[in-house]
């Protein structure tokens, strides 16, 4: 007895094993077929994402349960870098979601094969999303089918001002790297303590500089190298690197910067200890005087601006619609998700996200209530930003563990001057054609 | 008691009673298996999901290129390994993996031992030196690390602020744009965590023959021939043990790097950790991280080879 009760418990221990196997030769729970809906009066939904910030989207889905009452959203949000990596695992994971929101450049590929597509569950109020950005993040997966809707559109890089200092100092914002240069000088010699131009020393920041100051004599290099076949180590990249590097030996931006990481740079600036802050349109908000208020920072006005244009050309951003929506395949709650998904893009949604200003509206005709903005600086600001977003010369498109691995370091190596523009782009070059890092038609 | 009552005990009635042995034909041999299953069961089972699934899986993944959903996997065979083995990178961050390990070893083998050994010799307020040097190791790392990072910032990090208030600018270095000085920066962070290997030598210390150190004080030895002659020799065991740990330890050091430095500048301070995070950030490179993750953990088992040898003949 005591034997046969030893072999069952091998025997079931065994037995666990090999299931634990054929679920991992299965793939995972929460593969492909039909999910059985939802069909009570009431529903309530999960949605994952990493944007808006905690309290719009609390105010959000108030104002959509408020609408809904039979709808409640109950909301986890993410980091997110984090995001990238949780969103894809917890999906093959089966984890119950309804809505997701999904980093349009980022994530598209990697979460689509757990997503309804778009036509599946979006009503008529779809022709209302600016075609443009519906089509840039239809073209992010790879079958070029529509997996998520974008609530607006982003772009970088963008040179935030204090304008205060400008003002104090009769400066005018700066649109060649001649001016640049003028107003840094003047910057310093008024308070060394304040550093002129400050942005992120991390690896990932540099191709937003590089490809910034590169397509203002190249436009569309960024679209012909990482969206298609040209070379890292063209004319045009080299120029790039170098125009990048003409900064720091021009004196306009100190070395020191590079060692600024993480949110050091914004810190600098939202306490008035730098007078050039060089970031994407997600630090629009920076621009609206309540939100500076709400968030303890003290300067008085705040603008922004293209960057300068420095060796010839016209003023570059690389831009894409993000904030992708999308509603899991694995959804129980595939209308009520739908409604809300409605609400977020639709007027009612973005009046209450869109003050946030990190996004530009994918709602076509929508526009900012007039009291978002308060100051000549923060409303011109806000106009030149968006235009340029509106007309970019490239997507805004990054192959990340390329980034992240090679490319950043290449850049980051030209800038401290440990080796050449012309080294840097051919080792990314050569990297880029390693076969370490998938891409185009490696697959 | 006499020497017959020793070998036999006799009973009131007079008869003899011997000793009592469990007859063999009434006892299952697999009893004691039985329990040993039992107790052992939620163990292995737990064994099994934990670490032989993970383990299977990474080797089957590490012959695809795959991302993180795991779907649509494309067999590519032992291309991974090929392209790992390949990478200037990960050869690197290998090295530098080894040479952290020989900088924290050498660091605990002197100063870890040095500290030890006068916080053992009952200096007072020895309670808050135990502290001081064992916090860093009790507290989480990536705390730690981010605070040194923050540190390291070469305009207004706390580093470069000391060395500014006597006057030193012009020896500030660019923490993290100079390679020397981040590999400097990396060993002074990796001393902070020799909070570990110090309580191996207090502990081990404690066990040495006091009448040892006591002869040697009567023969006139001074303090330094007494840690330099006697005790270090003595405490050959803890080296070894505080030698692989510390060695072993760097190949688990990703928050240190990751926090601090983050691989800067242009990688130069990347161990393996970070290496495989790295590898993992893109699109179908969970394969490509797979593979580097079996190489690392084959070197990491072969310094396990080599500290069980070593065990062995010292017994």
């Amino acid at each position: 007895m005591k034997n046969r009760t030893t072999l069952t418990a091998l025997t079931l221990t065994a037995a666990m094993g090999i299931a634990l196997v054929g679920c991992g030769d299965s793939g995972g729970v929460g593969g492909p077929g039909e999910v059985e809906q939802n069909s009570g009066d009431k529903a309530t939904i999960t949605y994952w994402t990493w944007f808006p910030p905690q309290a719009t989207l609390d105010a959000a889905i108030e104002a959509f349960e408020k609408e809904n009452p039979n709808i409640t959203v109950k909301l986890r949000t993410f980091e997110a870098a984090d995001y990238q990596k949780q969103l894809p695992l917890a999906l093959s994971g089966g984890e119950e979601i309804d809505v997701v929101g999904v980093q349009v450049s980022a994530m598209t590929d990697s979460v689509k094969d757990y997503l309804t597509p778009v036509d599946e569950w979006a009503g008529d109020w779809l022709g209302g999303v600016n075609e443009t950005m519906v089509e840039q993040t239809a073209g992010m997966a790879s079958d070029g089918e529509l997996y998520s809707v974008p609530m607006g559109s982003i772009g970088s890089p963008l040179m935030y001002y204090n304008a205060e200092i400008l003002d104090s100092l009769g400066l005018d914002v700066p649109t060649t790297g001649a001016e640049w240069k003028a107003a840094v000088d003047a910057i310093a010699a008024a308070d060394p303590g304040v550093t002129p131009v400050v942005f992120s020393g991390e690896p990932y920041w540099q191709e937003e500089m590089l490809f910034g100051i590169a397509e203002q004599k190249s436009p569309g290099l960024s679209d012909d190298i990482i969206g298609g076949e040209g070379a890292w180590d063209q004319q045009g990249v080299i120029d790039g690197l170098n125009a990048y590097k003409s900064l720091f030996d021009q004196g306009i931006v100190g070395a020191d910067v590079l060692s600024l990481l993480g949110s050091r740079p914004s810190e600098l600036f939202a306490a008035g200890d730098a007078a050039f802050y060089i970031d994407g349109s997600w630090q629009n908000s920076l621009l609206s005087e309540t939100f500076r208020a709400d968030n303890g920072i003290d300067l008085a006005d705040v603008g922004v601006a293209p960057l300068p244009v420095l060796d010839g050309g016209k003023p570059a951003v690389r831009a894409l619609a993000e904030g992708g929506l999308g509603i899991p395949s694995s959804s129980k709650n595939v209308e009520a998700a739908a409604k809300f998904v409605e609400f977020m893009l639709g007027a009612g949604g973005a009046d209450v996200w869109a003050k946030d200003l990190v996004l530009v509206p994918s709602l076509t005709g929508y526009e900012l209530p007039d009291t978002v903005l308060t100051s000549d600086a923060a409303r011109d600001g806000f106009a030149a930003a968006t235009e340029v977003i509106s007309a970019p010369t490239s997507q805004r498109d990054s192959q990340q563990d390329f980034l992240n691995q090679v490319e950043g370091n290449a850049i980051l190596d030209v800038l401290r001057g440990t080796a050449t523009a012309e080294d840097a782009a051919a080792r990314m070059q050569s990297e880029w054609e390693s076969g370490r890092y998938p891409h185009g038609t490696d697959k | 008691m006499t020497s017959d009552e020793t070998r036999t005990m006799v009973t009131r009635d007079g008869g003899r009673r011997s000793r009592r042995r469990p007859s063999r034909a009434g006892r299952s041999p697999m009893r004691g298996w039985g329990y040993a299953v039992g107790f052992l069961a939620p163990l292995v089972v737990f064994y099994a999901v934990y670490f032989l699934y993970s383990f299977g899986i990474l080797g089957v993944v590490s012959t695809q290129q795959v991302g993180l959903t795991f779907r649509n996997a494309v067999d590519v065979g032992l291309q991974n390994f090929v392209l790992v083995i390949q990478d200037p990178s990960f050869h690197r961050s290998l090295l530098n993996t080894v040479l952290f390990g020989v900088i924290s070893v050498l660091v605990s083998l002197t100063l870890g031992f040095t500290l030890a050994m006068m916080l053992a010799s009952g200096i007072r307020v020895r309670r808050l030196f135990y502290t001081v040097f064992l916090l860093p190791s009790l507290i989480p790392m990536s705390l730690f690390a981010t605070v040194f990072g923050r540190m390291l910032e070469t305009k207004d990090g706390a580093f470069n602020q000391f060395l500014r208030q006597f006057g030193l600018d012009a020896i500030a270095p660019d923490w993290l744009g100079d390679p020397t000085a981040a590999y400097v920066a990396v060993g002074i962070l990796l001393t902070y965590t020799i909070g570990l290997p110090i309580m191996y030598y207090t502990t081990d210390v404690a066990q040495v023959n006091a009448s040892i150190v006591e002869s040697a004080t009567l023969d006139g030895a001074s303090v330094w021939q007494i840690y330099r002659i006697m005790l270090f020799p003595l405490l050959r065991s803890t080296h070894i043990t505080v030698i692989l740990s510390v060695i072993l330890g760097s190949f688990r050091a990703f928050d240190i790097i990751y926090f601090s430095t983050g691989g800067q500048p242009g990688g130069r301070t990347d161990i393996v950790g970070t290496y495989i995070y790295k590898a993992t950030l893109g699109l179908d490179r969970v394969g490509y991280a797979a593979a580097a993750s079996i190489l690392v953990l084959v070197i990491a088992l072969a310094i396990s080879v080599i500290q069980i040898v070593v065990k062995r003949k010292e017994l």
